[in-house]
């Protein structure tokens, strides 16, 4: 739990101390009954145009936040660095690559109790757990300010996860995310 | 009179805030528990009818199973009773992290006695039957052969599972030898002949060979995911992890490989004195028939009824629901 609160402070002293180019906010979870969001504030690290096809490539840092529920499972909190490296193409459309070492931070969707010695029961407050989940994601999208010059782009992802640990090894896991990205 | 009705208003708002939830007797249950336990965080979803004062809890097969995704097929027992699904130490939607040391039965019995505590806990009034299915059944054996565990419960229902692991693989070689025969299957029946079971040789036997061939001779060609609905179910209203259903398996290499072929119940389950039913699926190869057939006079000092699912193999609840549903509500009843 202290680990968790650490990581919203860094979290948010890093979103206030950044220079940022761009919010993206979308849907998170990995079905549409596992229902969540994340925010990511992305700011770019190095950046090149290509002469001949006009196609921006791009590397960005974007801390991003995700939060999701699990009905009668758990609620969960993804806290991540990503390293993306984005294409955005003559006419607007966007391919994203990302990798990010995320730490995760579930909550138990139910009510906890351990057992005691004596035999009888204790209920666990906020119980769950925590998760090293290094996260591979691939997106598409379209940057809505190349035709129709709208400071806003649409993007669709899928995320690839490892939960470590997950009873006596690691879980792969998967979760779709879709919105926007504003740019600034 | 402004005054009174001002009195009265507020003495009806009283009683109103006086009857909270806390005092309203649910006619359903929808209720989720987890139990920690030795690095396990164990769901148990309860789920049905709590004026009822039965709960059916599901000791779900596997090992490395999962209840909740045969609720699709259970829920029609919810009408009649609460059913808990409870999800066993790395299976199902459990989390947590967890040894594989402890993926033996006395930890499984332990985890299932705390279940049913638990389960007391929060509901006194009500009788506690099990309903053990496959691996299931051998974890129910475990508990009700275990101190007085038994006392706890009102009865236990036995879907498709052993008592003894020599037992069942004689009984699994025996079948698959006769569907070979049957089928004229020359390779399956060289095989099996080669491989003879005897109480000698269970801790070494290449017990997957004769399994694969029984599965290669129809011993269960039941898939859940050949059902749409059901998939549609598991996929978007299920509880589980889509993927965490996949990586359990390889936690078992020891229960495969030395905890499960010491597995030996038949001497004690004389000394079970709580109503027993037998329900199996007439056709299955994985723990065939003649297992039923064997457990029945080894329970010498218990109540036996048995119900034979003609069309079913392993899952009767699965290929015969409505037959199912039926023969736990009249046990429960």
């Amino acid at each position: 739990m202290k680990l968790f609160l650490y990581s919203i402070a860094l979290l948010t002293v890093g979103l206030t101390l950044a220079q940022g180019q761009s919010i993206r906010l979308g849907y998170y979870g990995e079905t549409v009954t596992h229902y969540g969001l994340k925010v990511a504030y992305e700011r770019p690290v190095w950046g090149h145009v290509n002469v001949r096809n006009q196609a921006t490539k791009q590397f960005l840092i974007a801390p991003s936040l995700a939060a999701y529920r699990h009905p009668k499972n758990h609620i969960g909190f993804i806290l991540s660095p990503e390293l993306t490296y984005r294409r955005v193409g003559r006419r607007g459309g966007l391919f994203d690559l990302c990798v990010a070492p995320a730490y995760f931070r579930y909550f138990l969707d139910g009510t906890t109790y351990q057992a005691k010695a004596d035999g009888d029961f204790e209920r666990v407050r906020l119980a769950g757990g925590s998760a090293f989940m290094p996260t591979v994601s691939v997106g598409v999208g379209r940057d809505l300010s190349v035709k129709h010059h709208l400071p806003l782009s649409w993007y669709t992802r899928l995320n690839l996860m490892q939960q470590r640990p997950y009873n006596t090894g690691e879980l792969k896991r998967f979760a779709l995310e879709a919105g926007v990205i504003l740019n600034q | 009179m402004k005054t009174i009705y001002i009195l009265l208003s507020f003495c009806l708002l009283l009683s109103l805030l006086a009857c909270g939830d806390r005092d309203v007797v649910k006619p359903t249950e929808q209720t989720t528990l987890f139990l920690r336990n030795k690095g396990a965080d164990m769901p148990i979803w309860i789920s049905g009818n709590s004026q009822s004062n039965k709960i059916v809890l599901f000791v779900h097969g596997g090992p490395g199973d999962c209840a909740m995704c045969y609720r699709y097929y259970l829920k029609g027992i919810e009408k009649d009773a609460m059913v808990a699904y409870w999800d066993q130490r790395v299976a199902g939607s459990s989390s947590g992290k967890v040894s594989e040391s402890t993926l033996r039965y006395t930890q499984f019995g332990e985890d299932m006695e705390l279940v049913v505590k638990l389960l007391k806990k929060q509901y006194p009034q009500a009788k506690i039957y099990l309903l053990g299915h496959s691996f299931g059944v051998e974890l129910v054996w475990q508990f009700l052969t275990t101190g007085n565990n038994q006392q706890q419960v009102s009865g236990a229902m036995v879907v498709n599972g052993m008592y003894s692991y020599y037992n069942w693989l004689y009984n699994v070689r025996e079948w698959a030898l006769r569907e070979a025969r049957l089928k004229k299957n020359t390779e399956a029946e060289t095989y099996l002949l080669a491989n003879p079971v005897t109480p000698e040789n269970t801790a070494t036997i290449d017990w997957e060979g004769i399994y694969r061939w029984m599965y290669e001779l129809d011993g269960n060609p039941v898939s859940l995911f050949d059902n749409n609905k059901y998939v549609i179910n598991y996929a978007f209203n299920s509880p589980n992890t889509a993927l965490a259903q996949f990586t359990h398996g390889k936690a078992y290499m020891y229960y495969g490989e030395v905890d499960s072929r010491t597995f030996e119940k038949g001497p004690l389950l004389k000394n079970i004195h709580i109503p027993v039913a037998l329900f199996w699926g007439v056709k299955d190869g994985v723990v065939p028939m003649e297992v039923g057939r064997a457990t029945k006079p080894l329970l010498t000092n218990a109540r036996v009824t048995e119900v034979d699912f003609a069309d079913s193999w392993h899952e009767p609840f699965v290929t015969e629901t409505d037959k199912f549903t039926q023969a736990v509500k009249s046990f429960v009843r």
